[in-house]
């Protein structure tokens, strides 16, 4: 369990992070959002200490981190960056053995990271011959390449193609299997696809830290309604709900005062009802909502 | 996975620094350069310095013979090694003939009043000198027979001896050539690998991959392994040349300047090593204060001119000062090495010139330790060093 208490940060004058703390727990998945500038990548760095806390501490099973603890995380700096003039398997086996791995199992391993992502003809290549989303391919490699006890991943999915994103995800839900993973995106899709937990950090504090199924079932529920033929805009006069769109026969409501049975059994008697869907809210929404 | 039992993560950080260097051909083709140069000083250096000789003269007479004979022990004595041998003819005409045709380089003839060295078209004046001394002292001494006299007596009080107060010196053009060779190869690759280091250090700021290092490792390790690794390599170039050298000297017979220049070339690496970890520091600090390589031009400027000055001093600067400056740290490699070759230095400003620069090691080493810590993750732009002293972590 890699536990962040009380982390502040200060620029000069600017408060970068501020008393931030949260938790992120093995097995499950952290999503840390929040708009440019709310300190997400000042507070990764903290993490690994790249850079060090103006207070606050970084704890790892209870106890506060050590430098062996942090050299068994994998991390994927925001600012990517590999040695451009060196061959990609020997620069994975580099990284491997400075985080500890001996050199035959980094090898394996590399071996096993550049095959995943169809990079196994490639190993002898420079990394500046490569392609942009090659190179970022082997940047993910190069955070798993010591099979890493915790990951911190700074943006990881920006500029990979849909291809690559799928790529990603499937070799993360299996590396990250039982340890702790956190990851900072703006695409909120994403995050909430892969993420358990959720992060969201404004001008470098914390407003949300919860469970993402939590967050949702907090927020007022929805309902999609669709009627066979038949216009769905009468449900704007039916009371405890609040319509937030209409299309023709369809209608999104959010339901307040009102159960889902209830409204059920009400359009049924206005006329033959095709679908009724409850949606859970977006994170997007609740996201706009909390930063708004 | 066991952390434990793994590489220091410096050790690793210097096998990747040496194996890097040693695949680029610039560094390759640069050895060869300089393992060239060196030859060519020590082929040049024997040529001008002369080699022994071996002359054939061609004599008639047994007379002739004996002063040939003479003659070639004159020429051992003035040169190592060097020897005159007589070749029989059995005319005036046959020894004139064989003159003509280069079998002989001269020949020792009879004349009506004496004697006469033939040569074709020239005659090395050294082998005329020595033939017509050893001719003449043996004339002297028959004639002297002849007419029962005692040469010994009549001799006695003439000779004059030379003695030389400085007899070191005799070769002190050579050991002054020796001394800037040293100092030349010192000089070159010190600053080759003081950039090398710089560059080094900037790179990996300037692909971004510093970020990644400094999650994995300590910021020191990465320093250490740096410094360690160029160090090897530095060293490892300079007894390699050093190497050369020595046994060009001893290959071409130079045993006697070898014998001279040998102590210097010892100690010059052993200061070399001492004045470049010394340095290695501060190259990884113009490094560190860099955002790009472009600015390694100015950042690295205080490396630049730490070597270069000690360099001007070394190659033209007076007696003293250049005794005095022998001592100074990082300056010491590169005037040690010189006053070393060129005669003898007292034991105690060898003491003095090693133990300032272990000093120098320890405070310059461990202050740029802390520069480069504050200064590895500012990769957005160039920070002056007044700037980079004043940082907090």
């Amino acid at each position: 369990m890699l536990q962040i208490r009380a982390l502040s940060r200060r620029f000069g004058e600017v408060q970068a992070v501020d008393d931030v703390s949260f938790s992120v727990t093995p097995g499950r998945v952290t999503g840390f959002v929040g708009a440019n500038g709310a300190g997400k990548t000042t507070t990764m760095r903290m993490i690994l200490g790249v850079l060090a806390p103006t207070a606050g501490e970084v704890l790892w099973d209870g106890a506060p981190i050590t430098v062996e603890q942090r050299r068994r995380i994998g991390y994927m700096p925001e600012e990517r960056g590999l040695y451009p003039r060196m061959k990609l398997a020997e620069q994975l086996v580099f990284l491997g053995r400075l985080h500890g791995a001996d050199s035959a199992s980094a090898e394996r391993r590399a071996d096993e990271l550049l095959d995943h992502f169809d990079l196994g003809t490639r190993r002898d290549d420079l990394l500046d011959s490569m392609s942009l989303g090659n190179q970022q391919r082997v940047q993910i490699a190069a955070a798993l390449i010591h099979r890493p006890e915790a990951l911190v991943l700074d943006e990881p999915f920006s500029g990979l193609d849909p291809v690559a994103v799928d790529q990603m995800v499937s070799l993360l839900t299996d590396e990250a299997d039982d340890i702790p993973l956190l990851f900072s995106s703006h695409q909120l899709d994403l995050v909430e696809r892969l993420c358990d937990d959720l992060v969201i950090l404004a001008e470098g504090r914390v407003v949300v830290a919860g469970r993402v199924a939590d967050l949702q079932a907090a927020s007022s529920e929805r309902v999609r309604v669709t009627f066979d033929d038949s216009d769905a805009a009468w449900l704007r006069d039916l009371r405890g709900v609040d319509v937030l769109d209409v299309d023709g026969t369809t209608a999104l409501v959010e339901l307040d005062g009102i159960t889902r049975s209830a409204l059920l059994s009400a359009a049924v008697d206005r006329a033959p009802v095709n679908e009724f869907t409850v949606v859970r809210q977006p994170l997007s929404d609740i996201y706009r909502e909390v930063i708004g | 996975m066991n952390a434990s039992a793994s590489t220091p993560a410096w050790r690793i950080v210097a096998e990747r620094e040496i194996t890097t260097k040693i695949r680029a051909k610039s560094f390759r083709y640069g050895l060869l350069a300089m393992a060239v140069a060196i030859v060519a000083v020590v082929v040049l250096s024997a040529v001008l310095g002369g080699r022994p000789s071996d002359d054939t003269v061609g004599v008639v007479d047994a007379a002739g013979s004996s002063a040939v004979a003479g003659a070639s022990s004159m020429a051992d004595k003035a040169r190592g090694g060097s020897s005159v041998t007589a070749k029989q003819f059995t005319s005036v005409a046959a020894a004139e003939r064989a003159v003509r045709d280069g079998d002989v380089d001269a020949a020792l003839l009879p004349d009506r009043r004496g004697y006469e060295v033939v040569g074709n078209s020239s005659i090395d004046p050294s082998l005329s000198q020595y033939l017509s001394t050893a001719t003449s002292a043996a004339v002297l001494q028959s004639n002297a027979k002849a007419q029962d006299i005692d040469l010994g007596q009549l001799s006695d009080g003439t000779q004059v001896q030379e003695r030389l107060l400085d007899p070191d010196a005799s070769n002190s053009d050579q050991r002054r050539l020796a001394g800037i060779v040293f100092v030349v190869l010192f000089y070159i690759t010190a600053v080759t690998f003081g950039m090398t280091i710089a560059q080094s250090v900037v790179q990996e700021k300037e692909s971004r991959v510093v970020e990644i290092l400094a999650a994995a490792i300590p910021v020191r390790a990465l320093l250490w392994g740096k410094v360690v690794g160029t160090t090897a390599l530095a060293l490892g170039q300079i007894v390699v040349l050093v190497g050369i050298g020595v046994a060009g000297l001893a290959i071409t017979g130079k045993t006697e300047l070898l014998a001279l220049v040998g102590a210097a070339a010892g100690w010059g690496v052993v200061f070399f090593a001492l004045g470049f970890i010394a340095l290695a520091g501060l190259w990884a600090v113009a490094g560190s204060i860099a955002s790009r390589t472009e600015d390694l031009q100015s950042t690295t400027m205080p490396g630049q001119a730490l070597l270069f000055g000690p360099y001007l001093l070394a190659v033209a600067g007076g007696a003293t000062v250049k005794t005095v400056v022998s001592m100074v740290p990082i300056a010491s490699a590169m005037l040690m090495p010189v006053r070393l070759a060129e005669g003898d230095v007292p034991g105690w400003q060898l003491a003095v010139a090693v133990a300032g620069n272990l000093v120098a090691i320890v405070v310059l080493v461990r202050f740029a330790a802390r520069i480069y810590q504050r200064t590895l993750m500012r990769t957005e732009r160039k920070i002056g060093y007044k700037e980079a002293f004043t940082l907090a972590e």
